[in-house]
């Protein structure tokens, strides 16, 4: 085989000049976190840090105002109840999209993947008048109960029922098992991959969610990570040190998370070319 | 499957195709199997379309009602849904006002027409450069060698994962004037201290663009890069290695073969990056709101920013939610563009 050999070496070099700037904005970061106050506010700045200091992380983890262990729970509650909620009626519905037909289920399928259009900012406003009628702002369950169905995780189920042979199913139902049995014991365990997938990508999108928290959440204790990462780095404009390791302390240790599980990821992506 | 259910043999009316599709009449009052069957889907569906009556239709609908509306939380208005009475019905004036291009046209819609302007360039510009990066990339990676491909791949998909606003941060801090690392990498390449407030400085453009937006654009992009990648990766996994091998030995060199063979046999993947990721670059929020909050002087005020604060900010919802329709009308041209490139088929 000729394979693309010739040509290898400036990829290579291509590829590693990229990979530099990819990285850069994370490794300028981690670095900056490590800085004194007197050291970034230098110009022109350094780049790796003269005085090598944990200070930053310790004004942190002491700021009363920054109580990191709450916001990373709050963060916590709200993504986990969201994966829970999404693969909980994503695998029911796309189990009985694949395989029942009621009256009306094709068109209300379609009205399903029809709301994947709708931008976030279209809805946003209702569901936040909504929400004030439920007595449900300022409150975490605000950022779950709207989320419960996702038309986005009832398309990839129902995707992935599809291929479950109905034999497997008829041959449940002679033995006498009763239908949320199947569902139970045949169906979920036939979509685990899908399942690991889909919350996955549940979770991210959640833990990083930024709109629509800013509008639900006001009250600083009920508040998830990404808001108050922007309110610590509005508190401390003249000591971005401080900002920089509060993002290291607030993005990298779940980034690192998501890191491990990035085969998932991409392959949920890859498979149904979705953002 | 247990071992029981292979014993039993299958009778006629358990048959699979029936045992899925059942009739459609009557058969909650059936007793026995179908019976069973037809109460597990109503009892499961009945809530499910209470639920989207309240969280999905509902919301739809009403967004569409308000833009009919001079409507705010704050005032009391009338029994159905607060419309009405201290929120009047105005028709269609907030889409009258929209097309009010005069220097004399209220504050909210000179700043609706800016943030059009900035959302169409910036959807506009943010396609072709994603791809200009995104195709010769995945190609890249493609060419080298297996071990190293998911290195590449995987560090370049990391800022995907990264929260908006923690990319937001970072990139603010780079682009800082004073203290960031672009202004001292440009400093050190010229050899004389530049300072550029990229951010900040409303009087900076390059061809009439703000150079703002382009800093927004560059971390957008950074962030962005690895969808398309992936995609494009996945897509080149797809072309036969015979094709490729075929046009090498008739000579063909690398930048040749990417550009008559590759690019057209993906020209199907192409088209729907390029539509997906357009949808996605109108409704970029959290970058802008963090890191220039739309200035200088509104001139990265995105769409998606100006419905944000004019619905909770300054409490003009009824006109919040016309603007909201008019980017919904956008995404909603693009997506059945989008439809319309899935459904017809491509084969090489």
């Amino acid at each position: 085989m000729i394979r693309l050999r010739s040509f290898r070496l400036p990829s290579y070099l291509v590829l590693i000049a990229f990979s530099f700037v990819a990285a850069a904005p994370f490794v300028w970061t981690i670095l900056a976190s490590f800085k004194t106050g007197a050291e970034i506010r230098q110009s022109p700045p350094t780049f790796w840090p003269e005085n090598f200091t944990f200070d930053n992380y310790r004004t942190i983890l002491e700021d009363p105002d920054l109580k990191l262990g709450l916001f990373y729970r709050n963060s916590a509650f709200v993504a986990f109840a969201n994966v829970f909620a999404t693969l909980f009626t994503s695998t029911l519905f796309g189990y009985i999209f694949a395989k029942f037909d009621f009256k009306g289920s094709k068109k209300f399928f379609w009205y399903i993947l029809a709301t994947m259009m709708v931008p976030a900012q279209v809805t946003m406003i209702p569901g936040y008048l909504i929400l004030v009628k439920l007595g449900l702002l300022n409150n975490l369950w605000g950022l779950v109960l709207p989320a419960f169905v996702d038309a986005f995780g009832i398309f990839l189920m129902t995707q992935f029922c599809k291929s479950i042979p109905n034999d497997l199913l008829a041959a449940a139902r002679v033995d006498g098992a009763s239908e949320f049995r199947i569902y139970r014991s045949i169906v979920l365990p036939q979509l685990r991959p899908a399942m690991a997938t889909l919350g996955l990508l549940t979770f991210m999108t959640n833990w990083n969610a930024y709109l629509w928290p800013l509008i639900v959440l006001t009250e600083q204790d009920k508040r998830t990570l990404p808001i108050i990462l922007t309110w610590y780095s509005n508190q401390n404009t003249n000591q971005v040190q401080l900002t920089m390791a509060a993002s290291v302390l607030i993005v990298m240790p779940v980034l690192f998370l998501f890191a491990l599980a990035q085969r998932w990821i991409v392959r949920g992506i890859t498979l149904t070319g979705i953002k | 499957m247990t071992p029981s259910s292979t014993t039993k043999p299958l009778d006629t009316e358990t048959s699979s195709e029936e045992v899925a599709k059942l009739p459609t009449k009557r058969s909650l009052f059936l007793t026995g199997r179908q019976g069973a069957e037809r109460r597990f889907v109503f009892g499961m569906v009945t809530p499910m379309v209470l639920y989207m009556a309240v969280f999905s239709v509902l919301p739809i609908i009403w967004a569409l009602a308000l833009s009919f509306f001079d409507y705010s939380a704050r005032r009391t208005g009338g029994p159905i849904l607060g419309l009405g009475g201290e929120n009047p019905f105005v028709g269609v004036e907030n889409f009258q006002k929209m097309a009010d291009f005069s220097q004399e046209a209220p504050l909210e819609v000179r700043q609706f027409h800016l943030s059009l302007r900035t959302t169409l360039l910036f959807a506009f510009l943010v396609v072709p450069l994603n791809l200009a990066i995104t195709l010769p990339l995945a190609s890249l990676i493609e060419s080298v060698h297996q071990r190293m491909r998911p290195v590449f791949r995987n560090l370049f998909f990391l800022p995907v994962l990264t929260s908006a606003v923690g990319v937001a941060i970072m990139w603010g801090f780079i682009l800082s004037p004073q203290r960031g690392l672009l202004n001292a990498l440009i400093s050190k390449v010229l050899g004389e201290t530049t300072i550029i407030a990229w951010t900040s400085d409303p009087s900076l453009t390059v061809l009439g663009i703000p150079v703002s937006l382009f800093a927004v654009l560059i971390a957008y992009l950074w962030q962005d890069l690895g969808y398309n990648l992936i995609i494009f990766i996945a897509a080149l996994q797809g072309v036969p290695q015979s094709v490729k091998e075929a046009a090498l030995i008739d000579g063909a060199k690398p930048w040749h073969l990417f550009r008559h063979v590759t690019i057209p046999l993906l020209r199907p993947t192409i088209m729907l990056a390029s539509v997906l990721t357009m949808i996605s670059a109108f409704q970029v929020f959290d970058l802008f709101q963090v890191m220039t909050r739309g200035g200088p002087n509104d001139q990265t005020r995105a769409l998606s920013l100006d419905i944000y604060e004019s619905a909770f900010r300054f409490q003009r919802m009824g006109w919040a939610a016309a603007v909201s329709v008019v980017l919904f009308l956008i995404v909603l041209v693009l997506s059945l563009v989008q439809s319309r490139l899935l459904r017809s088929d491509w084969e090489y």
